[in-house]
């Protein structure tokens, strides 16, 4: 996993780094000329330009600075969810602790939030590489219980975070699709980078069983017992709609929407992720 | 709906099985932790209805395939004769049986007729009704109802048997009425077992509608069902004596006999016949030309004052119809006596002279007012051309007819008021130069009938210039092209009444040449023989009341013989009695379908048409329940296949290559 954590947008970090910024500094990126004003630092002038043209320009370079990534880690019950590979939150938490492994690593800084219904302190953005520890800790205690709180907990996030940081969400996304759009919607008018990964187990695409069945609610405690195959493809159509809307939602918001089912290696599927960032900031 | 595996419905409440899985399938269900409630409550919501109903379909679908299965392995009976009605049982069961001689026919292809196939069935079909109806026999031989203990005893009833007789199906059916009238029976079934033979039938007569009035006005309610046994039977032939004389030759005495063939095939051939006479068999061969074909045969018999024999067939598809009884005798001369006061006189005694043993007789002739009743002691034939006979000579003569004498009037050239037996005579009527033409008249049979080798007695190229008009209501043998009558008939015991309305002299008719009036009185004598005759002879079930009072003794068997029933040559004293089946029950003509439904008029109605191959009257029908089994097996394999994987499915994402 050569390729580093790229921020698709211009970040706003306190020191410099990897990530393009929206202010002008000393990198080695040109970014343009202009004219030299009253105030300016005359240690910038282009000395080669007066000579030629006798006129007065300031050459001025792309600023880079660090990355501010929260990672925001769905534990609501659902997450518990259990197929034959593995519950999803196990899935989540180590696409987490890797993501945040890659992020300090390469001298960002990251930080963790976990959306559930209990008061979990967040763990700020932070570099050192102690941080890291912290941020592993505070996963391995993450358990999946009680209802979804994702939407409040990005609205609050969108509000709090008031530098432009890189989100990556790690959730199943099961809650109202309209109250999540306004949510990430939020995010991005404050001009975060949102990342989601829609983690899903293939047994629930599938949703196929061989007997009746009685469906116990993970985040309640209604329960309803039915004969799977009758209900099978009306299930596949509601669930394939809702995926479409958040999928064309993440994409008028540019948000980068990742949808996962757990018997994928989450290696590869970091790997995709990071390809795909570094893509798009060369391209950028 | 019957059984032969009954054993097999115990276990009818396994149908109850796919109830019973699926409710324990639904008690089993595992529950499972589920994430993604809101779409699977979604999807429960707007798919429960019709989701339900396909699991009930599926459910039925399921019992009806163990159900079917159930009925197909105890392989059911039923058939069109009970149908699938399951009404009460009726207060009675008429059972009418036609016994004729027809329904002896052996069923193509199994070892029984028609009748006995036929009383099996019924004997089936009413033993589940034994204990809750009375079951009445009817039989077309004696036309007597009278209640039976149980169905089983049916087949080997004496009043069940074969006979040589004919049924009256319109006169069954009238019994069967009376009896339900005078017993005030409640509901009633008839339970009809025919071959639809016509002659039984008989489709045109009047009758049917009054009975079937009768029945509808009933206050119960009467249904009728019918099992024609119309099966396919081998080839088969009939023979019956048509005619019969007993002629003086010149080597002696001669028979000679006119034999009818019938075949139900139409192809040319050779029938072989085996003659008997008083006990001695000789085979013979006759060539068959179609359908029909008489046969005339003649023997000499001698000096032989008389006997008896029969002609057989060899077997084929009815054993019953392959035999007929024949008498000759000649303990009496037929002897003719003519009444005339006209010129005439000798030409009626040539025309109406009897053959003898020394050679002929002239009639006796005797004038109107001469001839008393001791005159009519030993004649066969009265010709009277003269006013119609009134007091004791008419008297007289009604007594000649009613014991089988003919009599046949002659224009007495003059109007007159009297009548004999409801006719009498008109007026006299000329033609112009033409004449009256003949224009029909019987060629089957009667006086005028063709001779016994088939030529036309030439009565078209008859000149009539005169002719006297004939009154009353009578049966008319022949007739003029203007509608007028030539000769009519009346019917008086066992005798006739003939009238012509034309003489045989010239200012009248070419009669006298003979060629007409001679075979026509030499027919007549013979025939009216028969009241001299000590023999008898008669249709099975037609025996005169008289011949029903004797004890008869069957010459073949040398036993007691029922000659109501049974075709045969009986003695009873000096007395002999010849009994054949009656000539219609060789005739091979039934009625459709269609047209026995509608004798039936408004009445419940169910015809079921016997057919061998369905073993019948109750047919297995475990194919109908393979079928259905497979069928619901069929649709519940169709209500339960997997859907086709909908377009809105979600994409599963493929796991990429570790």
């Amino acid at each position: 996993m050569g390729q580093p954590l790229l921020a698709r947008f211009p970040m706003e970090g306190s020191v410099s780094g990897h990530h393009r910024s929206p202010h002008r500094g000393s990198s080695v990126e040109f970014a343009e000329y202009r004219n030299y004003a009253p105030g300016d630092d005359i240690r910038r002038l282009d000395w080669r330009v007066f000579a030629r043209t006798d006129r007065y320009y300031l050459k001025e370079f792309e600023a880079e600075t660090n990355l501010r990534c929260y990672v925001v880690l769905d534990c609501s019950g659902s997450m518990g969810f259990e197929g034959e590979h593995g519950t999803r939150l196990d899935y989540a938490k180590r696409l987490a602790a890797t993501l945040s492994y890659l992020i300090i690593n390469q001298g960002d800084a990251a930080g963790l939030l976990h959306v559930t219904e209990k008061t979990t302190p967040d763990i700020p953005p932070r570099r050192n590489a102690s941080h890291l520890q912290i941020i592993l800790d505070a996963l391995g205690q993450a358990q999946p219980t009680g209802g979804t709180q994702l939407v409040p907990m990005l609205h609050e996030l969108a509000e709090k975070a008031r530098r432009r940081a890189l989100v990556v969400i790690l959730s199943d996304c099961f809650c109202d699709g309209a109250e999540l759009r306004d949510a990430l919607q939020h995010l991005r008018f404050q001009k975060h980078d949102l990342a989601l990964f829609h983690l899903l187990d293939p047994l629930e695409l599938a949703f196929e069983f061989d007997r009746p069945v009685r469906f116990v609610d993970m985040e309640g405690s209604q329960s309803i017992v039915t004969e799977p195959a009758t209900v099978r493809a009306e299930y596949q159509a509601q669930l394939k709609r809702f995926l479409g809307k958040l999928r064309d939602d993440c994409h008028e918001f540019n948000a980068d929407y990742r949808r996962v089912t757990i018997d994928q290696p989450y290696g590869q599927v970091l790997a995709d992720f990071l390809t795909e960032r570094a893509r798009h900031a060369t391209r950028a | 709906m019957t059984f032969l595996q009954p054993l097999i419905l115990w276990g009818l409440p396994l149908v109850l099985l796919p109830v019973i899985i699926h409710l324990i399938n639904r008690m089993r269900h595992r529950p499972r932790q589920w994430a993604a409630m809101q779409f699977l409550l979604a999807a429960t919501r707007s798919s429960t209805s019709h989701a339900k109903l396909r699991n009930l379909l599926i459910l039925l679908m399921r019992v009806l395939a163990v159900l079917t299965l159930l009925l197909f392995l105890a392989r059911p009976l039923v058939g069109g004769w009970m149908g699938w009605a399951l009404a009460a049982a009726p207060d009675a069961i008429l059972l009418l049986v036609d016994r004729s001689a027809s329904m002896e026919a052996r069923v193509a292809g199994a070892d029984e007729s028609r009748r006995e196939y036929a009383l099996k069935m019924l004997a089936d079909a009413a033993r589940e009704f034994e204990h809750a109806s009375h079951l009445v026999l009817l039989d077309s031989a004696t036309r007597q109802a009278r209640e039976i203990a149980n169905a089983a005893s049916l087949p080997g009833l004496p009043d069940t048997q074969a006979t040589d007789t004919a049924a009256d199906l319109p006169a069954m059916l009238q019994t069967a009425l009376d009896w339900l009238i005078e017993n005030q029976a409640g509901t009633a079934e008839i339970w009809i077992a025919s071959d639809l033979q016509a002659s039984n039938w008989q489709p045109d007569d009047p009758r049917w509608e009054t009975i079937i009035t009768a029945f509808d006005s009933m206050p119960q309610k009467v249904r009728v069902r019918l099992l024609a046994t119309t099966q396919e039977s081998p080839g088969n032939a009939s023979i019956s004596v048509a005619q019969l004389s007993r002629q003086q030759a010149t080597g002696g005495g001669e028979v000679r006999l006119a034999v009818d063939l019938t075949r139900s095939q139409a192809d040319a051939g050779r029938a072989t016949i085996t003659r008997t006479l008083n006990g001695v068999a000789t085979e013979l061969e006759a060539r068959v030309t179609g359908q029909s074909t008489r046969w005339r045969h003649r023997f000499a018999v001698g000096d032989q004052a008389g006997g008896w024999g029969k002609l057989e067939l060899s077997a084929d598809g009815n054993p019953r119809d392959n035999i007929t009884y024949y008498r000759y005798s000649d303990d009496h001369r037929p002897a003719g006596l003519v009444v005339t006061g006209s010129a005439l006189g000798p030409l009626w005694q040539a025309a109406a002279s009897a053959a003898g043993r020394d050679g002929r007789t002239p009639a006796k002739r005797y004038a109107p007012d001469d001839v008393t009743p001791a005159d009519l002691r030993d004649a066969t034939l009265v010709v009277w051309q003269a006013p119609l006979p009134e007091g004791e000579m008419a008297g007289a003569l009604r007594r000649f007819a009613d014991e089988g004498g003919r009599v046949i009037f002659f224009p007495p050239d003059q109007a007159a008021t009297a009548r004999f037996a409801g006719l009498g005579w008109g007026e006299k009527q000329t033609s112009g130069d033409a004449g009256f033409a003949v224009g029909r008249w019987d060629e089957d049979q009667g006086p005028l009938a063709n001779t016994d080798e088939g030529l036309l007695l030439p009565l078209a190229k008859l000149g009539v210039r005169q002719r006297q008009q004939v009154i009353g209501q009578a049966a008319v043998l022949a007739a003029f092209d203007d509608g007028q009558a030539l000769l009519v008939r009346q019917s008086l015991g066992q005798g006739e009444v003939y009238f012509c309305a034309t003489l045989p002299l010239l200012a009248w008719s070419e009669m006298g040449d003979g060629l007409v009036v001679v075979p026509m009185l030499q027919r007549l004598l013979a025939a009216g023989s028969r009241r001299l005759q000590r023999d008898s002879v008669a249709e099975c079930g037609h025996v005169g009341a008289g011949d029903l009072q004797l004890e008869w003794t069957s010459i073949e068997t040398g036993q007691r013989g029922d000659v109501q029933t049974q075709a045969g040559v009986y003695q009873s004293g000096d007395r002999w009695l010849v009994v054949n089946r009656p000539a219609a029950e060789d005739e091979f003509e039934r009625v459709g379908d269609e047209a026995v439904a509608g004798l039936f008029g408004s009445l419940s109605f169910q015809l079921f048409q016997a057919q061998r191959d369905d073993t019948a009257l109750q047919g297995e029908i475990w194919r109908m329940f393979l079928f259905l089994m497979l069928l619901a097996l069929l649709i519940e394999a169709w209500l339960i296949r997997p859907g086709p994987i909908p377009d809105d499915a979600p994409p599963k994402p493929q796991p990429a290559a570790a």
